[in-house]
């Protein structure tokens, strides 16, 4: 019970941190700031990642969110030189606007996860979501959409992760006593299987991607000479 | 066997088949145009004589052009080969013939497109034989239209000159006018005789009411007011004499503006007599003679001598359309036919005149041909005896049979064809006397040269046809009528009075022409004379009251819709609605990246609000 | 255990408040940011769905490799976004994103 109370707080302290330097981003002038802040904020969420026990992509977001792509922005800023921006009053609606749009968004998307059915037996939200979705984009998505599936506990607490059933997982051929005494997740090992067994090929095309990426980065960037 | 009967068809496919080449094909060879088409005018000649003879015999078969399910609204193409036909074709192609001669020495040297001349009188001579051998109004009304295209084309021959130009468009805009009339009467009589057919038509007047007659009758007359030139629209005629005079001699004195008189004498002849009720009759009468004399008068102040020729046969012309209203067809064809021959003659006669003048067409600037050129004006002397009706030429014969049966009809017509007759005398000798006697008056006239062999050649037949065509033994077989026959004269009424004004015409122009000394016309100067050499105001009435009143009218009414309605309203209207919406569309696309983002996000907004309604 | 829905709030806000910035902001790096932190919320969304879906205490891993690609994707973009940006700063000399309205021209 005081495991689980820690957890909460040390969940609510870290989305806190997280809000606050993503609101930073956005509020400071500075875009070294910004930059700064951003950091900080995938870090808490490489945190919050870590307590959902997906450490792999937890640490995947340090390395790549906090590590290489905060170092680019950092980069590209310097290199850049950019001061301050410049408030013109030209432009305040267009603030006011945006903020009232993305506030009806916060509203909309808090209602959405606000109205989790919990205990009660409502159907999966993301499921009403994607059904009421298709529904509005090919007209009849109750038959594409799968039935509703133990629907009662998506609602509420995250369940239990049990390591037995994962090295179960992990390797079906152990006994239920070996399978037992495991203690902990590798979590690693299992993407590293689904990845390369079932999402083998868009890995390969996601590697392309990236290649493709980096040259055309190189192109863009690149000094056009003048002859 | 069965081809041969369909060898009249010749008639027609042998002139547009070498129209077609020699417009086509030959542009860089005038001469062997020139040598196709005399060649199908020979040819058309020589089949006509081989069926007039007897040689060959028998009827073409009938084509149907446009089958329709009523049979009696089907368009068939068929030839009718009765004596009226054949013999009118005989004037065409002879005439014809003629002509395309002539015009191989008279256009020599003419700089313009000499296959375009060839073609168009190739096409002309198609267009004339369908009127003529056309066995039904439907027929016989492409061949009308077709005429009028081909005459078109060669009043506009030299369409460099302005005056040419304007000549052939207000031929073919006028001779419109009574084509509008004549299509209407063609469907009148389709609606009420039942059918197109000319064969068909006998006996059928008798059961339709006298009005409707007279209105099928009259609009049907007014193709041929259009296409003879009768008084409302007469006015093209002289005008087209800017057209070579080959042209003039072809289509605007023998044959063409005559289809008007045989298209009357057809119906007359198909639909009986009794179709041509007394209103109907009158109208047609009246035309006839009012045109006969006020062309008479308005050539008496003529200087161009193919005007002169041209009022001339508007006078004539005239007398045909008074005959035919007077139900005397066959003095009105005897004349045609005789007419034909002399006017032909004198408008041939006229244009190796013009020639040898060098391009000179005043008659006051001619003088002392009879020295120069005396086979010419002794040809043309004799087409003058015989349009003034000296007794002996064929004009006094036809002439005679017309006042004849003016005398049976009505009084008031034979004495105005006598006071015709005696102005035609004056005009004629006038021309004569000025042109032909006294000193030349001009270097062109001084240096004139008798014409050369293809131009004398057709003038020497012509004045042969225009002595002997009137004689009983030539015109029993030649005369375009059915069963005709020339009586003899009788010394009466009508002899006397036209001898007497045969004998008043001639003094009056001896007394004031005397014999050529004059050098400038005693007559002109006043007011009259004024008035005669603007043709009586007709020309400028019409400029000023149909083309400046009513066509200017129409022309700014329909400038004004144009402009308030399909512009303004219609044309403006769609381009503000579509530049309203382009400009709000414009909004939309302001280039801003942030208005970009921002309208996706109120997009994102809708969205999910459309989805809340699910939670 | 903390719930579901507190994931998705989190998610949710992060995600809002990138938007507006991505709205509010002018200086176009700070937007790019802001772009990265919206994929970033979405990341967590998915592995707490993938937690959520998890039956006998074994999270869906198919989420997980989702949220990995989006990290791959997002280095993509961001080394491409980036260069663009050097690109049109060297053109315009400012990373102002109300100076890219020459596309109506």
């Amino acid at each position: 019970m005081f495991e689980s109370s820690l957890c909460q707080i040390l969940f609510c302290v870290l989305a806190a941190l997280a809000m606050l330097c993503a609101i930073g981003v956005v509020a400071f002038r500075n875009p070294v700031n910004s930059a700064m802040c951003m950091a900080v904020c995938f870090a808490m969420v490489a945190a919050i990642f870590f307590g959902m026990g997906a450490q792999f992509l937890g640490i995947v977001q340090l390395i790549v969110y906090a590590g290489a792509i905060l170092v680019l922005f950092l980069f590209v800023v310097m290199m850049l030189d950019i001061h301050d921006e410049n408030h013109s009053s030209k432009t305040g609606w267009h603030a006011v606007v945006g903020v009232l749009v993305a506030g009806c968004t916060a509203g909309l998307i808090l209602k959405a996860a606000i109205s989790l059915p919990g205990a009660t037996d409502t159907p999966c939200p993301v499921k009403t979501l994607c059904t009421s979705a298709g529904e509005l984009l090919i007209g009849d998505a109750r038959q594409a959409a799968p039935q509703p599936v133990e629907a009662a506990q998506y609602g509420g607490a995250l369940p239990e992760l049990s390591a037995a059933a994962a090295a179960r997982m992990e390797n079906p051929s152990i006994s239920a006593e070996d399978a037992a005494k495991a203690t902990s997740i590798s979590d690693v090992k299992l993407i590293g299987k689904c990845l390369y067994t079932h999402y083998n090929i868009p890995f390969v095309i996601l590697g392309f991607a990236l290649l493709s990426g980096t040259v055309g980065a190189v192109a863009l960037a690149r000094k056009i000479r003048k002859d | 066997m069965n081809m041969i009967h369909n060898l009249p068809w010749l008639f027609l496919l042998l002139p547009l088949v070498v129209a077609a080449i020699d417009w086509v094909c030959l542009n860089k060879h005038p001469r062997l145009a020139a040598t196709l088409s005399l060649l199908s005018a020979a040819a058309t000649l020589g089949l006509c004589i081989a069926y007039l003879t007897g040689l060959q015999t028998g009827t073409p078969g009938v084509y149907t052009w446009m089958p329709c399910s009523l049979e009696q609204l089907c368009l068939h193409l068929g030839l009718v080969m009765d004596p009226l036909a054949m013999r009118m074709m005989l004037v065409v192609t002879g005439i014809g013939l003629l002509v395309h001669f002539f015009s191989i020495g008279y256009m020599k040297g003419d700089s313009s497109n000499l296959s375009r001349y060839y073609a168009g009188l190739s096409i002309f001579m198609f267009s004339m034989s369908t009127i003529v051998l056309a066995d039904n109004l439907a027929m016989t009304f492409i061949g009308w239209e077709m005429v009028g295209f081909s005459s078109y084309l060669l009043i506009g021959h030299w369409f460099n000159k302005a005056s040419a130009a304007d000549a052939a468009k207000k031929a073919f805009i006028t001779n419109r006018v009574g084509d509008f009339g004549f299509l209407l009467g063609i469907l009148l009589t389709l609606g009420f005789f039942g059918t197109m057919n000319f064969a068909d038509m006998a006996g059928k007047a008798a059961g339709i009411a006298p009005a409707v007659l007279t209105v099928t009758i009259v609009c049907l007359f007014c193709g041929a007011v259009g296409k003879s030139a009768q008084f409302p629209l007469h006015v093209w005629l002289p005008d087209a004499m800017e057209g070579p005079t080959p042209v003039s001699a072809l289509i605007h004195a023998a044959t063409m503006v005559a289809a008007g008189v045989y298209m009357l004498v057809r119906l007359q002849v198909s639909m009986g007599v009794e179709a041509f009720t007394d209103t109907a009759c009158n109208i047609i009468a009246w035309t006839g003679a009012i045109t006969a004399v006020i062309a008479a008068i308005m050539a008496v102040q003529q200087d161009d001598i193919k005007r002169i020729l041209a009022y001339s046969t508007l006078s004539q012309l005239g007398y045909m359309v008074m005959a035919v209203g007077l139900l005397a067809g066959e003095a009105a064809m005897f004349h045609l036919y005789t007419h034909a021959w002399f006017k032909a003659l004198l408008f041939l006669g006229a244009g190796a005149i013009i020639i040898c003048c060098h391009h000179e067409q005043d008659i006051w600037k001619m003088g002392g041909l009879s020295k120069r050129m005396p086979l010419t004006v002794l040809c043309f002397m004799m087409g003058t005896c015989a349009l003034i009706a000296i007794p002996g030429f064929s004009g006094f014969f036809s002439k005679e049979a017309i006042l004849d049966a003016a005398l049976a009809k009505n009084p008031v017509f034979f004495w105005i064809g006598a006071g015709v007759a005696a102005l035609t005398t004056f005009y004629m000798l006038r021309l004569c006397i000025v042109a032909f006697m006294g000193p030349a008056r001009d270097h062109g006239a001084e240096h004139a040269k008798e014409a050369g062999f293809t131009m004398a050649l057709p003038l020497l037949i012509l004045a042969v046809m225009a002595v002997i065509s009137g004689y009983g033994f030539i015109a029993n077989d030649l005369v375009p009528f059915n069963g005709f026959h020339a009586h003899g004269f009788a010394l009466g009424l009508p002899f006397y009075v036209s001898m007497g004004s045969l004998a008043l015409g001639i003094l009056l122009a001896l007394a004031i022409y005397g014999l050529g000394s004059r050098t400038k016309d005693p007559l002109a100067g006043n007011c009259i004379s004024k008035a005669l050499r603007n043709r009586l105001y007709i020309d400028a009435l019409y400029d000023k009251v149909i083309i400046g009143g009513l066509q200017q009218g129409f022309a700014h009414l329909m400038e004004f819709l144009d402009m308030f309605l399909i512009r303004g309203i219609i044309c403006q209207l769609l381009v503000w609605i579509s530049v309203r919406i382009g400009y709000l569309c414009s909004w939309l696309q302001c280039g801003s990246l942030r208005a970009y983002s921002l309208v996706s996000a109120i997009g994102l907004v809708i969205l999910l609000l459309l989805l809340a309604n699910q939670f | 255990m903390i719930p579901l829905a507190h994931y998705l709030i989190l998610s949710g806000i992060l995600f809002t408040i990138g938007l507006a910035g991505v709205l509010v902001r002018k200086n176009i790096i700070v937007v790019f940011m802001c772009l990265e932190m919206m994929l970033c919320a979405s990341s967590v969304a998915l592995v707490a769905f993938s937690r959520a879906q998890g039956t006998a205490g074994v999270p869906v891993y198919d989420a997980q490799v989702l949220s990995l690609f989006i990290t791959g994707i997002a280095a993509a973009e961001v080394a491409i976004g980036l260069a663009l940006i050097v690109a049109m700063f060297r053109a315009r000399r400012t990373v102002e994103s109300t100076a890219l309205n020459s596309l109506k021209d």
